[in-house]
This record gives structure tokens, sequence and C-alpha cells, in this order.
């Protein structure tokens, strides 16, 4: 699909969620996108996703919540990140993030503070999600060389 | 390959050296001489020779169709302690524990491990112990090079004479054979080429070389080796191999465990299926192999007991109850047993101490062996986390060793697990409701090196000598249909 190098991307849905139909086709879009991706399936913690792109050397993690506890699920995970030396990886995060009925845009913001680079609502055009993330990517690693 | 008429099979261990004679027709085996001698520090080959001259003349004695020139010969030994590893990798709960297991399940005994990138103490502490193999694992295929080549540079400029395996990222390997040139460096594939997903064979293999051209140089087993035409086994990598056969040759014996608790260590060998996929679990962390083996240096019965009552002390308090003068005498107990390894239990009360360590061995040894199984309350009901290996299906375990193949505690086993208290909401994948089966005539070791060749026999041959203890014989007979 889109061409470019097979950038690694760690993908999970986080804390105590089992929704796990979105995750696969997570999964094999950006597969299908070029990326490698390291799928971590459901009920996954913050230091999984850590673990995981410490190892693999990931350009970017991207967590999914379903359940509406996201919030609280993500809370200092891009502390941990720069605690444990991964400051510079890219957090993204999209599904049903927090619970009720929230104008998308104060839920972007809240989820920006918190340090993710990008904040996604339930629907999304995932073709236009792949070609940001590797944009993203890309600006990322010119700006390290 | 078609099995020998006999054996002549010698383990020669830190303390003894001792071997059988096994005669096998018609496809069952059987033992037809034992003997055993103190080892020979020294020249290991004297203590081997003198085993093999009295086996041989048991056998021409009571055996009249033995010949020793039909007879094949085959030994392991554990010598030296066996095999001293330092493991390396980055995460601990991936590829710092994948190379630790790698590690184990090659019969190697684990000095220390390092996660993430050495500082110059941890390159001090290596220098300092000198391992026989380091272990260099990190990243998957693809994955991080940062750490691998940071490590490899500090081991590059190391005091060491150990022999570098590196089993990390494939995409560094060239740089990291390159930096290490200096070494000893054999490169493997990688332990962990896909995150949670295990690859121990090629680093096992590694190490299994690595064994033939350290341990064997030196105390007589080159020349022995020579004489022979044959290699000696590490004694781990001889059980393990057996645990395999029998596992695979015997379906009874399809999930089971084996427990070897000795003065220094408890081995714990299990071969069972880690992960069921039971609906609502979900597993996390590493996929376990099939067939694994732990070593744990702070479970024994001498050398390692004071730090046994370290590790253990929850357990070994709610043993003893509440006299307070009862955990004193212990404490006395286990200074004198760790100072007299040869030291033998003189009386009742030294015997109870005897057994509750024991079981604690088997208990600490049990559950780091075994994963454990979390409760999560989700938005659409309970489900559950699993970490590590699932024990629960394994019915049968298999008592070796020195202590375990004497015993006669009826519910040895139910004892040592049901002192362990997982949290609130956990749940340990320990066996459940096991038998004890008891090695009465220490024959693990010695069959164990036959069964990477013969595997069929070397397992009926196991599973004939082994007797469940004593009390265990009702449970057995009440759950056969």
């Amino acid at each position: 699909m889109t061409a470019g190098p097979p950038y690694t991307i760690v993908l999970g849905v986080i804390g105590a969620d089992c929704h796990s139909v979105g995750n696969k086709i997570l999964d094999a879009f950006f597969t299908d996108a070029g990326f490698r991706v390291v799928n971590l399936g459901v009920m996954v913690s913050r230091d999984e996703f850590i673990d995981a792109a410490i190892e693999s050397d990931a350009r970017a993690i991207l967590v999914s919540s379903l359940y509406g506890h996201g919030e609280i699920d993500c809370v200092g995970l891009r502390e941990r990140c720069i605690e444990r030396g991964l400051g510079s990886v890219l957090l993204y995060a999209g599904g049903n993030l927090v619970v009720g009925k929230r104008p998308f845009a104060e839920i972007e913001a809240k989820f920006k503070a918190m340090g993710f680079d990008r904040v996604f609502p339930p629907s999304v055009d995932l073709h236009a999600a792949a070609a940001l993330l590797r944009a993203d990517i890309e600006e990322a690693v010119h700006a390290r060389t | 390959m078609p099995a020998p008429r006999w054996a002549v099979c010698v383990d020669i261990g830190s303390t003894f050296t001792k071997g059988a004679v096994f005669g096998f027709e018609h496809g069952e085996g059987r033992v037809a001489a034992r003997a055993e001698t103190p080892t020979t520090a020294a020249d290991l080959a004297r203590g081997f020779e003198t085993v093999r001259a009295e086996l041989l003349r048991l056998a021409r004695a009571n055996e009249p169709g033995f010949a020793a020139e039909d007879a094949i010969v085959r030994f392991s030994s554990s010598a030296r302690g066996g095999l001293r590893i330092a493991a390396i990798g980055i995460v601990p709960d991936l590829t710092l524990a994948v190379a630790r297991l790698a590690a184990a399940s090659a019969g190697g005994k684990i000095v220390k491990s390092f996660a993430y990138t050495l500082t110059a103490a941890d390159v001090a502490a290596i220098e300092a112990l000198d391992p026989d193999i380091v272990l260099l694992t990190g990243g998957t295929d693809g994955g991080d090079e940062k750490h691998n080549l940071a490590n490899a540079a500090a081991l590059a400029g190391a005091r060491i004479s150990s022999t570098i395996i590196y089993a990390g990222n494939r995409t560094a390997r060239d740089a990291v054979a390159g930096i290490l040139a200096g070494k000893r460096c054999i490169a493997v594939d990688n332990v962990m080429p896909e995150v949670g997903a295990v690859q121990v064979e090629p680093a096992r293999e590694a190490v299994r070389r690595v064994f033939l051209a350290t341990i064997v140089e030196g105390k007589g087993l080159a020349a022995l080796a020579a004489s022979l035409g044959v290699a000696p086994k590490p004694t781990p990598l001889a059980v393990f191999e057996l645990v395999r056969a029998l596992s695979e040759e015997c379906p009874e014996w399809r999930d089971v465990c084996v427990l070897d608790i000795g003065g220094a260590t408890t081995d714990c060998y299990s071969a069972v299926e880690p992960f069921r996929g039971e609906p609502g679990v979900v597993l996390h962390g590493i996929r376990e192999p099939r067939l694994t083996r732990t070593v744990e240096g702070d479970c024994g019965l001498r050398v390692s007991a004071e730090a046994l009552f370290e590790s253990g002390r929850a357990l070994i308090e709610r043993e003893l109850g509440s006299p307070p003068l009862e955990i004193l005498a212990f404490a006395v107990y286990i200074g004198l047993v760790a100072r007299y390894p040869a030291y033998l239990a003189a009386e009742a009360r030294e015997t109870r101490f005897d057994a509750i360590m024991a079981r604690t061995c088997a208990a600490l040894a049990l559950r780091r062996h075994a994963g454990v199984l979390r409760t999560v309350y989700t938005a659409g009901g309970k489900a559950w986390v699993q970490r590590g290996k699932d024990l629960r299906a394994v019915r049968r375990v298999i008592g070796t060793g020195g202590y375990l193949a004497r015993i006669a505690e009826e519910d040895f086993l139910a004892r040592a697990l049901a002192a362990l208290v997982p949290e609130p909401e956990e749940r340990f994948l320990v066996p459940e409701a096991p038998v004890l089966y008891a090695d009465r005539n220490h024959v693990v070791p010695l069959i164990g090196s036959l069964a990477a060749e013969y595997p069929r026999e070397a397992a009926r041959l196991l599973a004939q000598s082994l007797r469940p203890v004593a009390g265990d014989v009702a449970q057995e007979r009440d759950r056969r249909p």
C-alpha cells in the first residue's frame, strides 16, 4: 500500500480492556500498509508497551481503548517512556477514550496534554491515519539525524 | 537406531561418580549393575575408571550373557559445578528472561544477569566472575541494536577468558562479531526473534558446544572422551533430554515435572503445554517452550541452606509454628549444615528441619518455574491474564537427587504446595494434586545420557523404575477409572 521503510510500531489495547476485534483490524491494516507491527493484543499494561518498544526499537506506540477508561490507563505513559529512555517515541491513542459523550476536541486536548502526539476518535479513516503515522515517523527520524 | 544390548552409563558428579549397566532386550530395559565411588576431583578419569571396572566386574559375575565389547559407554558430568553463565538482555521480562531460560535449559548455572546497557561496575563484576560463557542477547530481529553494540564494546574491553555467545538481534550480528573479533565469540540465531516469541535451541546448542570445548579441557576428561570416542554431556542436559524423551515416548508421562533437590540448588524441569488457551485467559510476556528447566541457586539443603532460610523465611516460619526457640534451633541447624555439607540429620528434630527445608525448596522451585494467573475485572466481566507457564495439567512429579529419591513422606508435595499463598486475585499455576514418583534406583541422570540417541528405550526404562511415594499410592489408585 504505502511505499517506504518498514517502520516498527507497537500496537495494543491498554488496561483491563479485552476488545480484540478492532485490534486485529489495526494489526492487519498497518501490516498491509508496510509497517512492522508488534501486536501485544488486549489487556496490555503501560510497561508492556514500553518493554516491547525497547526490544523492537519501535518508532511509535499505538494505544487503543474501547471501554471508556482510557484516560485513567494512559495517565503517565509519556512520563514512563521518558523514565525508561523512550522519550522520543511517538504516542498515538484512539478509540472510545473516555466515558460519556464529550466533544472530541476536548478529549484530544486532554490526551495531548498527557503527552500523546495524535489522538483519534472511534471512527477514523485508517489510510489517513497510516499516512500521518508515516509522516510523523519520518519527521522524527529526520529531526534526530 | 536399535538399542544396544548393554549400556554402561556413568555420571561424574561433584561429590560422587555413579554408574549403572543397563540391559536391553525386546525393547525392555533393566538395571543390571550399579556402582559408585567418590569423585576424584584432580583427575576425573580415575573415579570414572574405578566405577567402570566395578560395573564390568558385577555385570560379568551376574549376567551370563554380558560381554563388555557389546556394551556402549556414555557419560555425563556436572564436575566443577557445571557451566557458569552470565546472561545479558535488554528488558528483564523479555530478552533477559529468555536468555536465562536458554542458559538454564542448556544445563548452565546462571552466575549473574544484566539488563539494558552494561555499566563499568557490571563489567567489573563479569571480570571478577570470569564465567565460562557470557550469553549476550537483546532486541528482536530488526529491532534494537544500540544496547547490543554498547554491550559488545564493553565486553570487548573486559579482561575475561569467557566464550561470548551472541544470540540477539540478527541485524546487529555482523557488527557485534566485528567488535568482539578479539574474543572467543559464537553468533547464533536470536533467542527472541519477535516480541514474546522464544527460540532457545540455537543458543542451547552453542552452550553445549562450549561445554565440550571448555569443561572437557583438563581434569582428565579430554583423554577420557578421546579414549571412549564419545564426549560427555552436561548432567542437567542429560536430564533435560530424558524429560523430553519421557514426555514424547510414554503417553501417561506426557505432562511431567522433575524436581531435583540438592545441597546447593533445586532444579525443576517440566514438559507440558505452557498455555491452555481457555476462554477469557490472555497470555502476556514470553511464551515459554513446552520443555523448560529452571535452577534455583538459593534453594538447597546444605551449601545453600542459609540462602534458603532468607528466601523462604515466611514459609519456613509458618511450618515451624510460633515457639521462638524452634526458629532459633532451626537457624542453628541451618548454620551447621551450611558449614558441614556432609552432615546428616541425627535426631527427629533435625530430620523434621530437613523435611521443612526440602518442602520449602520444592515450593519455591515450583512456584518460580510456574506462571501466575491474575484476575482482571473488565467491563465485560471477569478475565484472566496469564504470565509464565501453566503447570496445572502436570499430574506426575518425579523426585530425584539424594533427598527425594529416598523420600517416604506421604504428602510431601501436597504440603509443600499448600504452603504457597498467592496475592488476592492471583493464582500460582503449579501442578494440581500431583503424585510424587521417587527415583529410588537413582537412574535419572544415568539413563539421561542415553536419551538423545535411544529416546524410547531410555523413557521406558525410566517409567518402569519409578514408584509413587508410599502414601501417594492410594491417591493414584483412586484416580484410576
